[in-house]
């Protein structure tokens, strides 16, 4: 009879309340996601080429768990008092009948199980299918083509779902149980607790809510201008107005409205003041609830937007070659035409690339005459730093170079006589890229033997060899015969291979190039090959990436449920209202339309400080300390960022549509119920 | 009172709850009159239908069958549009746990009715100054329901119900929330207003000090009317009607052979 009875409570709970179930399955979802990284492809890759960074990231994993652990107590929680909220009678009805306690209490317990159980059935898959193709996705923004997909269940990341999943759930019952048992019988039978509204003291609040708005602008000030170098105490400052600011934005956010509210009231008819006093008095009594959401979202907004940018900035270094081998000639044609190897070779060509000879020097570190270089750099902002430390040792030679672009289907370099390139593999690196290629554009020109030689005023900087590990501060790209009179050691460097697309697209890249790692590896050739070198750079992908988006979407779930649960929950305390209302004559068409917009309101209150405040760090972000690289162009960060917002807003709008069908029903309920 | 006009008719009206052997009658074919600017009061033991009746007439209960007619109109039709304007213009409706939203202040719980039906509160400050005066609450109309006492809230509610001027005020026990100071204050006002507005109200009550005030007593048992007290205001005071329905009370309690 107890089971029976737990079983249909708990089905009636889930058929009642999508927004309850539809919370416990996002929890788990968001829980698995994470567990699983280990196991994406990607992942289990780089565990191979880089498993230092990827067991650091793995150490990682349990403090990001506990974090969503914590939140997503939250979201479980609201969704579980929700639900509790709308049993009171029944509850009340059970302790009247004569059940104990602590019956009722083990009943709810065992619901709560049950329910677990139901939604580990349902959202495990969900997760599964989520997680497969997030696998898929992220290979594919890692530049990686098409990798030979495995599929990943992982045993761990289901039993630490389960646990963690099924603890959250018996700790917000547990809770919700406590505060039922101080709860007198009779209370169960009212509507639950309303804070009353009380008149606030207009000075108090207006106080508040200037001080808010100031806090506010103080932090978006402090962001935008003054966090340039990173400083420890202005971010801490940022951080603690910010914080402060949106708090006292929304404790004060109720007596303006109120003051609003009492001028415009005697001009409005209908339902306009019952509809502003409901937003107020919710803003008023969830205050705190509506700036930790508005806090929530504002994170939201800019993980997902750094781990987009993360991910098209590391995504955006292009495969310029896939091995570079070195030693004899010979050996390594032999590996070359090997049966297997050579149908998946598109070209190998020598790289010419030496450091300058002695006789070049003009001292220690400094070749060639780079004065014209350093005026062209003295009149770009921020160069100081690049001026004092200006020095070109290396010198590449044009064939080399104008290889690897026509294999990146690039346009060839075509120097002058008098003509000279500059090549650098850090543009990257903070703004150096950036200032380097200002000052090139200004028609400079490098010294070599008392012969000016025009700089081109574009800067190269596709990678010469396949390890990225190994950077060139600065080279100089030389006509072929120049190349062979400066070289100290005029030789190739070492051999360039790249694989043909057919291989790639057939075998994807990963496969293609561990097999022909497998054959250089057996000849005991030294090489280094694209993938290895570019582990890291893609580990910084992922694991960027991923988990920012992972934990902005959290963040964004959970801010949606808590502010969409806190208002249904406080509709359904005040229902009784919405019976007055019906005997006073509004209609129902009407009292759902007020419904509509005060769900509207109280969203867009949350939503509009988020966005602003986002805007505001989105720029701090990519003005302090996140540059943009120099080949992700300005207009493609915006097109996806208004892509996302888009994505963001749409979700919204989809997700305010459910909360208020779900409210407008419940409300229409009322007139039914009344007039049996 | 105006004898000569027939505010509402009530014709044969039945309500039953439940089906086949769960079928309770509450009502059993009950036909009354109401005339224009009386004070009706209905009384009655506990589940003789008294409150089915009241909730009938305001439409919060449909009957199952029999008639309602308000000013010539059978409201037991009415649906939609027309039934919220029945709720909002025709009737005023005073509970007896008072129902004033407590997010709104009282000047705004008063204007509610006008608002819902087009009115602005600003054209409606001076008739709910005017009532305010008239029922003593002048000095909370800007405070919320929990910063007031279990009186003005009534009397508030109460201006609530009249604001739209009303054919009629239907009050379910509105005394039944409040001590015997302020049910009193409350019975007077009312009372006032009946007296002086000719406004028609019908009242449900227990309480026979409160049904003192009336002119008229309908006690219903069993879903049936069963005797009627009428009180003429000029000859008889209220102590004196309040000892005929005390004994009226006590003989029903010992069953229709001590009445008829």
């Amino acid at each position: 009879m107890f089971f029976k009875q737990v079983r249909r409570n708990a089905a009636k709970n889930r058929k009642g309340n999508g927004l309850f179930f539809g919370s416990l399955v996002i929890a788990i979802v968001a829980f698995y996601t994470l567990l699983s990284l280990g196991a994406q492809d990607v992942m289990r890759y780089l565990a191979t080429v880089e498993s230092d960074a990827v067991g650091k990231l793995m150490g990682l994993l349990p403090v990001v768990y506990a974090v969503s652990l914590f939140f997503v107590f939250f979201l479980v929680y609201f969704a579980c008092k929700y639900q509790a909220d709308s049993r009171r009678r029944e509850f009340g009805l059970y302790l009247m009948l004569g059940m104990k306690r602590n019956r009722l209490f083990s009943m709810l317990f065992f619901e709560t199980l049950w329910s677990s159980g139901v939604s580990l059935l349902i959202g495990l898959p969900v997760a599964l299918f989520l997680t497969e193709g997030i696998s898929l996705t992220t290979a594919k923004m890692a530049g990686l083509g098409i990798i030979g997909h495995h599929f990943s269940l992982s045993y761990d990341a289901i039993l630490w779902t389960v646990c963690g999943f099924v603890l959250v759930q018996l700790l917000s019952m547990l809770i919700i149980c406590m505060r039922l048992g101080k709860t007198e019988t009779a209370e169960f039978f009212g509507s639950g607790d309303v804070k009353r509204q009380a008149s606030i003291s207009g000075a108090k609040s207006t106080a508040c809510f200037v001080a808010g708005v100031g806090l506010l602008l103080t932090a978006y000030y402090l962001g935008m201008f003054r966090l340039g170098a990173l400083q420890m105490e202005v971010m801490l400052a940022l951080i603690v107005c910010g914080i402060l600011g949106t708090f006292l934005l929304y404790r004060g956010l109720g007596g303006f409205l109120g003051l609003y509210i009492r001028r415009k009231s005697p001009d409005t008819a209908g339902l306009w003041n019952f509809t502003a006093r409901q937003v107020q008095e919710n803003v008023i009594s969830q205050h705190k609830s509506l700036a930790v959401s508005s806090l929530l979202l504002l994170m939201a907004l800019a993980c997902i937007s750094y781990g987009i940018s993360m991910g098209i900035g590391r995504s955006a270094s292009s495969r310029s070659l896939d091995f570079s081998v070195f030693g004899a000639e010979e050996q390594i044609d032999a590996v070359l035409e090997k049966d297997g190897v050579r149908q998946m070779v598109k070209d190998s060509y020598p790289l010419y690339l030496s450091v300058v000879g002695d006789g070049y020097f003009r001292d220690e570190e400094k070749a060639f005459d780079t004065a014209k270089l350093e005026e062209a750099l003295r009149t770009v902002e921020g160069s100081e730093n690049i001026i004092e430390n200006l020095h070109i040792e290396y010198v590449i030679a044009e064939s080399s170079y104008n290889r690897i672009l026509k294999n990146m289907g690039k346009e060839e370099l075509k120097l002058a006589d008098d003509e000279t390139a500059i090549y650098t593999s850090i543009a990257n690196d903070g703004d150096f890229g950036t200032i380097l290629t200002k000052a090139i554009r200004q028609k400079t020109s490098v010294g070599i033997d008392d012969v000016q030689y025009r700089v081109r005023p574009a800067l190269c900087m596709d990678n010469v060899v396949a390890d990225r590990a190994i950077t060139l501060y600065m080279a100089l790209i030389v006509p072929d015969e120049l190349f062979a009179r400066l070289a100290r050691e005029p030789g190739a460097y070492c051999r360039n291979v790249n694989l043909s697309d057919e291989a790639v697209d057939e075998m994807g890249l990963m496969q293609a190039v561990q097999k022909v790692d497998a054959q250089l590896a057996a000849a005991g050739i030294e090489y280094d090959s694209y993938l290895s070198g570019i582990g890291r750079n893609l580990f910084y992908t992922v694991a960027a990436s991923y988990l920012t988006i992972y934990l902005g979407i959290l963040f964004w779930l959970i801010a949606n449920t808590v502010i969409g649960l806190k208002y249904l929950i406080s509709q359904r305390q005040t229902k009784h209202r919405y019976e007055t209302l019906t005997m006073l004559g509004a209609d129902m068409p009407s009292i759902c339309r007020s419904v509509r917009k005060q769900i509207g309101i109280y969203f867009v209150l949350v939503l509009a400080s988020a966005l602003v405040s986002s805007f505001a760090a989105i720029f701090t972000m990519f003005t302090s300390f996140t540059k943009l690289p120099v080949g992700v162009s300005v207009s493609t960060v915006i097109i996806l960022s208004a892509a996302a917002l888009f994505v963001f807003c749409a979700v919204e709008v989809l997700y305010i549509g459910i909360v208020k069908r779900a409210a407008s029903r419940e409300v229409s309920q009322i007139e039914i119920t009344r007039r049996r | 009172m105006n004898m000569q006009n027939q505010i509402l008719q009530v014709e044969s009206l039945t309500k039953t709850y439940g089906k086949g052997q769960n079928k309770t009658e509450a009502l059993k074919g009950i036909t009354f009159d109401v005339w224009e600017g009386e004070f009706l009061g209905i009384m009655g033991a506990s589940g003789s239908g008294k409150t089915t009746l009241l909730n009938c007439i305001a439409t919060m209960l449909k009957p199952t069958s029999g008639k309602i007619i308000l000013r010539g109109q059978d409201i037991s039709g009415f649906h939609g549009r027309k039934l919220a304007d029945y709720r909002g213009n025709e009737i005023g409706y005073l509970f007896q746990e008072f129902e004033l939203l407590d997010n709104l202040t009282a000047r705004e719980n008063i204007a509610l009715p006008l608002c819902l039906h087009g009115v602005t509160a600003g054209k409606a400050k001076a008739d709910i100054e005017t009532l305010a005066d008239l029922l003593d609450i002048a000095d909370v109309l800007d405070k919320f329901p929990s910063q007031m006492s279990g009186g003005q809230k009534q009397r508030v509610a109460a201006a609530r119900a009249l604001i739209s001027d009303p054919d009629i005020v239907l009050a379910d026990e509105p005394t039944g929330a409040l001590d015997s100071k302020n049910s009193k204050t409350l019975m007077n006002k009312l009372s006032a207003i009946n007296g002086e507005q000719n406004k028609t109200i019908m009242m449900v009550t227990h309480d026979a000090n409160a049904a003192s005030y009336c002119s008229r007593i309908l006690f219903i048992q069993d879903g049936c009317i069963f005797h009627e007290l009428r009180r003429n205001r000029q000859t008889e005071s209220i102590e004196a009607f309040y000892d005929r329905i005390v004994v009226v009370m006590a003989q029903l309690g010992g069953g229709s052979a001590n009445v008829l």
